[in-house]
């Protein structure tokens, strides 16, 4: 606070021990302060925290807009007020802190965590029409937590808009309710005006949403809509949730050399992730990073890759004069002429590749046993084999 | 003067303990904890059991950190929320319940709704008590043991459901809390005056969650034998015999 009256701006600061305390400023009105007590993400350096800390602030942000909206924020009349309307935000904000559902990363990608049904286009068509019958053009069906069709507004939505909005159909969905009618505001969107979200719990695991305005009641489009546009369609249903955590259908057959993926359409900000679980891996051969380990892993290399090498898709919720010192990315990057496209690190529990195409970006882990100079193939296959085998479908 | 059903006039009281009521309590159990259905599920009985299922919707009313998503929750075995977060919409849940009639024996599949709003949420959005009043059954009214102010509200609450539109709604009261009787600020004597003075149902709940059905049973039994009585009544086919009496 001295520094920014002196037009100095300090936005991070960190302990010897490497703890690191980081804060931003919303519309002139609210700082948030993230405090991390450094040490916990073993392999990521502090660099690496840091960006962890910036996006949990803006996410933070997002979730107070979404819950409370934009005005109740800045234009604050009584804050013991403000303090218990606050607590509503708590269990979103609670979620992300502890970011503990596995495979999910879109509150660090800004990109959608979606999900590829093996019977897109009805999956797709259920989706329009639900949605057109609830007087919406916002619709979407969540699997296991991520996005396995969406109407075509629901994808103009800001990204961030639309990974929050996942984020709290997870949290709802994970509660056990079997409906909902929630009040949000969009903090791209529609800061100040509330819309109402909707969201069905169809099958264990599968959940319907819409956005909508005034109509219909919650009462009506659970009795009259569900049944009429869902019921018929259970089977399918089953199937897109037998995809499970592998997010792609049976249909993609990856390389059995590849441990975990991360795979973004850097068009469209959606992305599928998937870590393998071993299968028939050799005894004798040096052991693999558990599941868990493989998900950490694959962010850490994600958040290494867009600092060191890769650009980070903008990310809509910042301003300019705010971006212009805000972007993870580091200078030198910027300095360069050219862009790097392929990038690899090698480190003591498996090797890690990053490629990007105009298109896409990728990043894949591979066991340590494979020899550095295959990665770029397995790599550049890998990709090519997801896109042929889901060319057609929308999400990739 | 209204009258208080004595519970277990109509379904059989503790039914659940029975031997023959196994094979339809299974069906709402999933290795051995409760069942959680989408939408699109339900009970299925074999063919050679026909079972209709009877859907009501129950709204859930009382005030901030008083258990009303606690007890949703609990009614229908899902684990239940240690700390408190403001519930900031509407929140519904679904609990199957069967129930075996006194009078003819038959078996039947109650389908609640409970319906589940925070009251920061009420007070902010408009549109949300009109959603929760649409074509509701029932309405538990609930208040703490730990906190008399919503033991004394109650009376302003219930009032606010006694037009003659909503005469034909439910209307059940009940504690949340029981289990903290160490920090208890309502006393008995004062809720059978209650009981007395508005002749509605009062039960209380609270405390571990057992295993089977013994925490749920009582207030699943009396709310589904006062929508069944309200249905009859209204369907004006109250001609079997009520045991009633007089509180
Ligand atoms: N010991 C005990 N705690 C309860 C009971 N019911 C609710 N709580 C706790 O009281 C707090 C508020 O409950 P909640 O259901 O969220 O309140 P709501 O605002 O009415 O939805 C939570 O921390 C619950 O764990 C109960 O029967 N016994
Ligand atoms: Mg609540």
């Amino acid at each position: 606070m001295f520094g920014s009256g002196q037009g100095v701006a300090l936005s991070c600061c960190e302990t010897e021990g490497g703890g690191k305390v980081a804060w931003r400023v919303f519309q002139d009105s609210v700082m948030l302060i993230a405090v991390s007590g450094g040490g916990r993400h073993g392999a990521g350096s502090s660099k690496e925290e840091e960006v962890h800390l910036q996006r949990l602030l803006e996410n933070v942000w997002n979730c107070m807009v979404l819950v409370l909206g934009q005005d109740e924020l800045t234009n604050m009349r009584n804050v013991e007020r403000l303090k218990r309307d606050l607590r509503s935000c708590f269990s979103i904000i609670d979620q992300l802190l502890e970011d503990r559902q596995e495979g999910i990363l879109g509150n660090l990608t800004h990109c959608t965590d979606s999900l590829i049904p093996p019977n897109t286009t009805v999956i797709q068509e259920a989706v329009d029409s639900f949605a057109k019958a609830a007087d919406s053009e916002f619709g979407c069906l969540i699997v296991h937590g991520r996005i396995a069709a969406a109407t075509e507004k629901w994808w103009r939505l800001a990204p961030q808009e639309v990974v929050l909005l996942s984020a709290l159909v997870r949290t709802l969905s994970g509660s056990g309710s079997a409906s909902c009618d929630y009040p949000v505001f969009l903090p791209q969107g529609s800061p100040t005006v509330a819309h109402r979200l909707l969201r069905f719990h169809l099958l264990p695991g599968a959940d319907v949403c819409v956005l909508c305005g005034p109509t219909p009641s919650l009462h009506r489009a659970e009795t009259e809509l569900v049944g009429r546009f869902w019921s018929p369609l259970v089977e399918t249903l089953r199937d897109c949730l037998a995809v499970g955590e592998r997010c792609l259908p049976g249909s993609v057959s990856l390389r059995p050399d590849v441990l975990a993926l991360l795979l973004i359409n850097r068009e469209t900000r959606r992305s599928v992730s998937c870590v393998r679980t071993s299968t028939n891996h050799p005894p004798c051969a040096p052991l693999l990073p558990s599941k868990a380990r493989c998900w950490e892993l694959l962010k850490l290399f994600y958040i290494f890759s867009i600092k060191h090498y890769f650009m980070q898709e903008e990310t809509l919720c910042v301003t300019p004069e705010e971006r212009a010192h805000k972007t993870n990315t580091e200078d030198f990057v910027h300095g360069f002429s050219h862009q790097p496209i392929h990038c690899y690190l090698v480190t003591e529990e498996c090797k890690s590749y990053g490629l990007q195409t105009p298109q896409h970006q990728l990043f894949l882990l591979i066991p340590l046993s494979v020899p550095t100079f295959a990665l770029r193939t397995v790599a550049t296959q890998t990709l090519s084999d997801i896109v042929a085998a889901t060319g057609l479908s929308p999400l990739m | 003067m209204a009258q208080v059903l004595a519970p277990g006039s109509i379904v059989v009281a503790d039914w659940h303990r029975c031997n023959e009521s196994k094979q339809y309590f299974s069906k709402i159990l999933h290795r051995k904890r409760r069942r959680h259905f989408g939408l699109l599920e339900f009970p299925v009985m074999p063919p050679h059991v026909p079972v209709d299922t009877i859907h009501y919707k129950v709204f859930i009313s009382g005030k901030s950190g008083v258990g009303k998503t606690a007890l949703a929750a609990r009614l229908a075995g899902l684990n239940i929320p240690n700390v408190h977060y403001e519930t900031t919409g509407i929140e519904t849940t679904v609990v199957y319940w069967p129930v075996k009639l006194r009078e003819s024996g038959r078996v039947l599949f109650f389908r609640l709704q409970l319906w589940d709003c925070g009251e920061n949420a009420l007070r902010r959005f408009d549109h949300l008590l009109p959603s929760c009043k649409e074509q509701v059954d029932a309405v538990l009214f609930l208040f703490s043991f730990t906190d008399r102010t919503s033991f004394d509200d109650l009376s302003n609450q219930i009032a606010k459901w006694t037009d003659t539109t909503e005469d034909r709604v439910v209307k059940l009261v009940v504690g949340t809390k029981f289990d903290l009787f160490m920090h208890c600020d309502v006393a008995e004597r004062d809720v059978k005056v209650f009981q007395k003075t508005w002749s509605l149902p009062v039960l209380h709940i609270g405390g571990e969650v057992s295993d089977g059905f013994g925490d749920v049973a009582p207030l699943l039994n009396c709310l589904t034998e006062q929508l069944w009585h309200q249905d009859c009544v209204t369907a004006g086919s109250a001609n079997y015999h009520l045991v009633q009496e007089t509180v």
